[in-house]
């Protein structure tokens, strides 16, 4: 069976990118009609688009090579789309010019922590150097990760994966494990979730309350420029230091 | 003309960030330098909101799409990451985890830690 949708397959790859928009659009659609939160957060239609492809690449024997140069074009875009983020982040920044010194100096925190625990854990665990790199910039939206990950030498793709799982497990687990430290604070909960857990847990913020949401899609957005700045300075200054 | 404009100023931006990174010869990646830079044009009042919106509202709206190829590039490494499992769950739940905990504590110090709808 494989080998004969291998044979078909040269034929087909034309097919990739059509392909890779109608999933991702079908399972927004379908993400879309959800309304339960944690039914919402695990039918990410992201998440989904990436387990779906990498099933059919392994379990069809389909070289990764190949589908990768068939879908070049949606890569390149990337790069335009990031300059286009700016967007969001100059709306956003219009919102906190209050609270700014707050949320600057948090999400500064949090990114901190993120980067150092991340690389307290990769020497207690003997990890390779190319995994400590992929793991140095995870609390950031997954476009900016593939970047920064990509910049420090880590396999940016598992970086991209663990990013969205990251954001799944803060959808699902971050307001309750909030609650159980007794933070109950909109502002606390928001600031924390888009630090820690990007955009979907800023999805997960704004199906809470929309004010949370309005916290965390600033934190959020305040996150992806300071890790851009950060992370690229601090991993090799831990690397250089502590290892 | 101002789906023109629009693009323009995205592709301007992203041709001056690989510039600038090409000749200082940093690891910083070119597109974030060049997203602060639009960032910096916006604030200052150089570029208007409006002018931008054109084609930054429709691409940011499809961005994910472009980041699902690079996203199925982890089967590569499946041999990886069957060794290090432990290692990558670990750093997957304290992570953000502990990130949760130490800002939501740390603004909840300076807010409060009750709920103030």
């Amino acid at each position: 069976m494989n080998e004969q949708i291998s044979a078909i397959t040269p034929s087909l790859w034309w097919l990739t990118i059509p392909f890779i928009i109608a999933l991702f659009l079908g399972l927004k659609m379908l993400n879309v009609r959800v309304s339960h939160n944690i039914l919402k957060s695990l039918t990410n239609p992201v998440f989904l688009s990436i387990a779906i492809i990498a099933l059919l690449l392994v379990n069809l024997d389909l070289p990764y090579a190949k589908f990768s140069s068939h879908s070049q074009l949606l890569s390149w875009l990337l790069e335009p789309a990031i300059v286009a983020l700016a967007l969001p982040l100059y709306q956003q920044f219009m919102h906190i010019r209050k609270n700014f010194l707050l949320i600057f100096v948090t999400c500064s925190i949090g990114i901190v922590n993120a980067t150092l625990v991340a690389f307290v854990l990769s020497i207690l665990f003997a990890a390779p150097s190319q995994l400590s790199a992929s793991v140095a910039a995870l609390s950031v939206t997954t476009p900016i990760a593939l970047l920064v990950t990509d910049s420090l030498g880590g396999i940016s793709s598992l970086a991209a994966a663990m990013v969205i799982f990251i954001g799944l497990l803060g959808a699902l687990f971050g307001f309750l494990l909030l609650k159980l430290i007794k933070i109950f604070n909109f502002e606390a909960q928001g600031i924390a979730m888009g630090t820690a857990c990007h955009a979907i847990g800023t999805a997960a913020a704004i199906a809470e309350h929309p004010k949370i949401g309005a916290f965390s899609s600033v934190a959020m957005a305040l996150s992806a420029l300071l890790t851009a700045v950060i992370v690229p300075l601090l991993y090799p200054f831990l690397v250089s230091t502590l290892l | 003309m101002k789906y023109f404009l629009s693009s323009a100023i995205i592709l301007l931006c992203l041709a001056a960030g690989k510039l600038i990174m090409h000749f200082i010869d940093a690891s910083f990646p070119a597109p974030l330098l060049a997203m602060v830079i639009l960032l910096v044009l916006l604030l200052s009042g150089i570029v208007k909101e409006q002018q931008l919106t054109p084609c930054a509202s429709p691409i940011l709206n499809v961005m994910p799409i472009f980041f699902i190829p690079a996203g199925v590039g982890f089967i590569e490494h499946l041999g990886l990451i069957k060794t290090h499992w432990p290692f990558l769950t670990t750093v997957m739940i304290i992570v953000p985890f502990s990130s949760l905990i130490l800002v939501a504590s740390i603004v909840g110090h300076f807010k409060g830690t009750e709920n103030n709808e």
